[in-house]
């Protein structure tokens, strides 16, 4: 996410004294900032959530300890009431928001149109087509969006900045993402995990994934993100945790060291 | 042509557990993105109970090793005793059993030779921001010999399949006060 921003490494090196070029003052525009933080998302047999920090930084600054990253789409503008689909956002802020904005719109649009709420499926096929119309000054965002299927089990869908998406089980994304998913692998599709005693090398029984209950995964989210609070400085100060369920979305917020 | 620590990958991490340690390291070699060696480990041994891992470029892992062995031999002559583990500025990964004290230690060095004492884990390597967080996540204090080759295990394995630069399966060594296990870890073969 910060190869747009290497420039700024480039462009001095750091000497004491002037370099050749002194004297020539060069302007340019650079429309993209990373403002840091991290989001997860995991899904269940008949739930969903997303969680995000709340720190904004740039550089080695916080712009602010309260800026949630996941929204609730097609809802009430102001409680979010009615709305069964959630997204959470995590890159460039200002990029983040615009989408949002423009997703909400879209599924609001929907059901004006269709007299009926548009399936997550939908919407995530939808929000790939929005990220790749700026295929060539894209939404510098890793969009996470989450609900429940036709089914009723719970359904995730990651998107990289241009618009490709894959539904799992469980992602990372944002500054901490490095951290967060090699945990995530092995603690939600228990990767690298075997039944004990099933049998000796080639013949173990590597141990199966399976929905995990609602309390477990709010565990290893809290889990998550204390952990990767305490090795990345752009994480930190609140977790925002959205669950969605059968029962409509539920939101908390967790204190996070502000350090 | 990236930075010289990334040119062929590898991971090592150590872990204090009680009255033991824990030490792993990856076995790839690599250059850039081809892999030349699935049987390279990067943990050496220097005394009873006494383990240095090293990762970074691969010709300075062997070289410092080589040099810590005869730096080790020089003090092992000199002194007629074995050398501890005790703070050394050329290593990365430092792990072992104080043989006076018994006490666990492990620490970490930078490149050149920042120390970095920790009461709980050490990592170096590519897959480093990796292994801070499955260490991070998976270890807690006071861990027996058996917890804490699990622990060890699973945080260096899910790792480094995140990581392409390391992996190829892994060493684990376990050192107790007068008690040293191996263990080959076979993990993803990609």
């Amino acid at each position: 996410m910060t190869s747009l921003m290497d420039h700024q490494a480039r462009e001095t090196v750091g000497y004491s004294f002037s370099e050749s070029t002194a004297g020539v003052k060069q302007h340019g525009f650079y429309p993209y900032t990373d403002n840091g933080g991290s989001t997860l998302g995991i899904t269940g047999s008949d739930f969903a959530i997303l969680a995000g920090d709340t720190r904004s930084t740039s550089g080695y600054n916080i712009n602010s300890r309260m800026v949630p990253k996941v929204f609730k789409i097609g809802g009430d503008d102001e409680t979010g009431e009615g709305a069964n689909i959630i997204l959470s956002v995590v890159g460039f802020a200002a990029d983040g928001t615009a989408l949002k904005e423009r997703l909400d719109t879209v599924v609001k649009m929907y059901k004006y149109q269709h007299g009926k709420p548009m399936s997550v499926s939908a919407c995530a096929q939808r929000l790939s087509t929005i990220l790749y119309q700026k295929r060539f000054f894209p939404y510098y965002v890793h969009a996470i969006l989450a609900g429940l299927d036709e089914e009723g089990k719970g359904a995730l869908y990651s998107y990289d900045p241009v618009g490709s998406y894959e539904r799992e089980q469980c992602r990372a994304a944002g500054a901490a993402a490095s951290l967060i998913m090699p945990f995530l692998d092995n603690q939600v599709n228990f990767k690298n995990q075997y039944i004990p005693g099933s049998g000796e090398g080639h013949a173990l029984v590597a141990k199966k994934p399976e929905p995990l209950p609602l309390e477990t995964v709010k565990g290893l989210v809290r889990d998550a993100f204390t952990s990767a609070v305490e090795r990345h400085i752009e994480v930190g100060d609140n977790l925002q945790m959205v669950i969605i369920t059968k029962a409509g979305i539920e939101e908390v917020y967790h204190p996070l060291k502000k350090d | 042509m990236g930075s010289p620590f990334d040119i062929n990958g590898g991971a090592c991490v150590a872990m204090v557990g009680k009255d033991c340690v824990a030490i792993a390291c990856d076995l790839r070699l690599g250059m850039q993105a081809l892999t030349i060696s699935n049987n390279f480990p990067k943990i050496f041994n220097y005394a009873p109970s006494t383990y240095l891992g090293l990762t970074g470029l691969a010709t300075d892992v062997n070289t410092v090793s080589d040099l810590f062995r005869y730096k080790v031999n020089m003090y092992r002559l000199r002194e007629e005793r074995h050398i501890s583990p005790r703070p050394w500025p050329t290593c990365p990964v430092l792990a072992g059993i104080n043989q006076t004290t018994g006490k666990p230690f492990i620490c970490g060095f930078d490149s050149i030779g920042c120390i970095d004492f920790a009461k709980d884990f050490i990592v170096s390597g590519t897959a480093s921001d990796q292994l801070f967080g499955t260490c991070e996540g998976l270890w807690e204090p006071d861990l027996g010999p058996e917890d804490l080759f699990e622990t060890i295990s699973q945080a260096l394995l899910s790792a480094v399949d995140r990581d392409a630069l390391s992996g190829w399966g892994a060493q684990v060594y376990i050192i107790e006060k007068d008690k040293v296990t191996q263990r080959l870890l076979k993990g993803r073969q990609d």
